[in-house]
């Protein structure tokens, strides 16, 4: 799998006090090699850490991870602050461990789904299922004249 | 690096330090020395960690030990006397906040969990509940608790912990910076496990054995035995200056029955040689054995094979003790149901284990000297960049990358090292990094994950590290390609 990355630009990170740094490194990987172009923030990674490099690096889609269990605390009204910042419409994911304890996944995904998330993964995920979603979803929201034209330089995308 | 060196710290020092650190948050106000002394003193005998351990040591028994921690005090209590009667000793897991001195935040966790009617932290925690909530918990339990963490400063956790009654406290200065923290510098983590040392130091002087548990497994995930060695020998010289006396040293399973058992053989060995070098002769030395810490399945079944594989190597290298994993481990805190089933589990395999003749082989002979070459390399390297401190010498060690955990989020660490399993599933260096290891150990490593490839019909790369790193949880060891 190769693309043109240029066009598909993620900002990652793991969300919180939360060290797991392994999934991370394999989504890096794995991304990267699908063709999307990832702006790794690492662990322990606050709310407006996110929103920032976002707006930053003008990234199509910002993937949080939460491992550790605290999702619930963390991820709280997400959503809300993207829009504050300007950035209401950019594609929102999370996955991982999100809740404490094995919990119902349809339940959790409607919990996160709440709280603005447009996809929500649990940790056995298919990675190439999620970077075909992540390519159709970014290039959804993009503005319809540009659509597919992934060549562009990052910046025209949000002139 | 200012002014670390691995030397005892001084009194007045100590007690000015203490002042500032009792300030942290509002709970500080609870510590007294002088009767946490009290509290420690009127513990019974089976409530204290150092005489189960030296029991076990003495009698050939392997201790099993859960890990557990919710938010609140009372459904805490509950947890652990419900695990109680399937282990022997206990643990209180502490929360992600509380590691990082986030109180605010764990309070918050606290008032939205009692809000829920259920635990929304992933453990206890301890400093926001103070010496009396800790005190209420100690008194409630039949059996030792341990205060099981990964905080790089934990100075306040300790002081209100052991004043409670606890009467074992893991972690240190590498293993709770290197795989638990991004931006904390290694000499200030070094510095802050000196000040909990030392504190363990003042109760062992007061006629007080608190036990003392680097982390083994780092990051749990392909860690190379030597890797997590070397961390537990810095760890365990630095304790001991420190005044520590109960030791016990960690090591996380890797996978490979031949090398795991070498691992823990070796490891014992090791610590005494270094020890022993570095002028220490009154400390007990104890071995903990943790089940595998990477990525488990999520099939309940699955899981327990994988706890079970654990349990056999550590009994047939006669651990200490062993950390128990639950069928509930990929999916996420267990419930108490589930952590029994890992004790349950544990045990029939130990059990079972315990009457039988000690396994030798070639091979695992020759992983002992592999990690025995690996770990004088590093020792050595590291003694001479300290000149002779190891304090300093571990900061320089890692700095240049010297010493390297892999898959590590810290920034003081340099993750250029690169684990791969061999063909049989044994941990080699695929890239070995800054590591300053001997020729010949490295052409073993070379020839070992050569002999893979060959079978795999593909070339050494990256992507077969991240198929190890997926294997275990897909059901196998090596992470062969489709
Ligand atoms: C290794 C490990 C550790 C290591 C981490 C080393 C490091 N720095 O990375 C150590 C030992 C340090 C550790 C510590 C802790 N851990 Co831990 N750890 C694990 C373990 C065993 C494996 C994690 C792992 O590396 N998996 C391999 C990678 C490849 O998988 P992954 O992390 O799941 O990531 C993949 C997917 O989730 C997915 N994904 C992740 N994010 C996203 C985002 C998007 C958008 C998408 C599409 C996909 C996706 O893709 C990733 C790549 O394949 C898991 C249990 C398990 N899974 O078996 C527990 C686990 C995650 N840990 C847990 C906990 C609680 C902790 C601690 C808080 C201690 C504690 N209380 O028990 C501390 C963390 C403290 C902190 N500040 O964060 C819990 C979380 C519980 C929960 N959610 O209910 C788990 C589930 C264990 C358990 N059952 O209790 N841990």
């Amino acid at each position: 799998m190769s693309g043109d990355s240029q066009g598909y630009k993620v900002v990652l990170g793991v969300i919180g006090a939360d060290c797991h740094a392994v999934g991370n490194r394999i989504l890096t990987s794995v991304l990267t090699q699908g063709g999307i172009e990832v702006v790794n923030l690492g662990v322990m990674v606050s709310q407006d850490e996110f929103i920032d490099c976002a707006r930053a690096e003008q990234a199509g889609a910002i993937l949080v991870s939460s491992i550790y269990g605290h999702g619930e605390l963390d991820c709280q009204d997400f959503r809300a602050r993207c829009e504050e910042r300007g950035l209401g419409d950019i594609v929102l994911y999370v996955g991982g461990n999100l809740v404490i304890g094995k919990q119902e996944f349809a339940a959790v995904e409607a919990q996160f789904r709440d709280m603005g998330f447009d996809r929500v993964f649990r940790p056995t995920v298919d990675l190439a299922e999620v970077i075909a979603l992540l390519k159709s979803d970014i290039d959804q929201r993009r503005p319809a004249g540009l659509r597919n034209s992934r060549a562009l330089p990052a910046e025209r995308l949000s002139a | 690096m200012t002014d670390l060196n691995n030397r005892r710290l001084d009194a007045a020092a100590f007690d000015a330090e203490r002042g500032e650190v009792l300030q942290g948050w509002a709970t500080g106000a609870g510590v007294c020395f002088a009767d946490a002394l009290r509290v420690q003193e009127a513990l019974p005998v089976e409530k204290r960690f150092a005489v189960a351990l030296a029991e076990a040591d003495a009698q050939g028994h392997t201790l099993l030990q859960p890990r557990a921690g919710v938010a609140l005090v009372r459904e805490h209590v509950a947890l652990l006397n419900g695990l109680s009667p399937y282990c022997d000793v206990l643990p209180t897991t502490i929360d992600a906040y509380t590691r990082h001195n986030r109180y605010a935040e764990a309070q918050e966790g606290i008032d939205r969990s009692r809000a829920a009617g259920t635990s929304l932290l992933n453990g206890f925690p301890a400093v926001n509940h103070g010496v009396e909530g800790c005190r209420r918990l100690v008194e409630a339990l039949e059996k030792p608790v341990q205060v099981r963490h990964g905080t790089p400063d934990a100075r306040l956790l300790a002081e209100i912990t052991l004043a409670a009654g606890f009467s074992s406290f893991e972690g240190g200065g590498i293993s709770y910076n290197i795989p638990y923290a991004k931006h904390v510098p290694l000499e200030r983590s070094i510095r802050h496990w000196q000040y909990c040392d030392r504190l363990v130091g003042r109760f062992e002087e007061a006629g007080i054995s608190i036990n003392r548990e680097p982390f083994g497994p780092l990051t749990g995930t392909l860690v190379p035995p030597f890797v997590s060695h070397v961390v537990a020998i810095l760890e365990g010289l630095l304790a001991l200056e420190q005044g520590v006396k109960c030791i016990t040293l960690g090591y996380g399973q890797a996978g490979n029955v031949a090398q795991d058992i070498a691992a823990l053989r070796s490891l014992r060995r090791l610590a005494n040689h270094y020890f022993l070098n570095a002028g220490f002769t009154d400390y007990r030395l104890t071995t903990v054995f943790h089940q595998w810490m990477g990525g488990f399945p999520e099939d309940e079944s699955q899981a327990t094979a994988v706890i079970c594989l654990g349990a056999l190597v550590a009994r047939q290298a006669r651990a200490t003790k062993i950390i128990v994993k639950t069928p509930h481990e990929a999916s996420g805190v267990p419930t108490l149901e589930a952590n029994q089933a890992g004790l349950k589990a544990t045990r029939q395999m130990v059990n079972m284990i315990s009457d039988q003749n000690r396994v030798d082989s070639p091979d695992i002979q020759m992983e002992i000297d592999v990690i025995e070459a690996e770990v004088h390399a590093v020792m050595r390297e590291i003694l001479r960049l300290g000149g002779g401190d190891v304090a300093r010498g571990a900061v320089l060690a890692f700095a240049a990358g010297v010493m390297d955990v892999p898959f590590a989020p810290a920034k003081a660490n340099l993750g250029k090292l690169t684990p791969v399993r061999d063909n049989h599933g044994a941990i080699r260096l695929f890239d070995v990094g800054n590591v300053p290891l001997p020729a010949d150990v490295l052409a073993f490593h070379r020839d070992k994950i050569a002999e893979r490839a060959r079978a795999e019909r593909r070339d050494p790369s990256f992507n077969m590290v991240v198929d190890d790193v997926r294997a275990i949880s897909a059901s196998k060891l090596v992470g062969r390609p489709a």
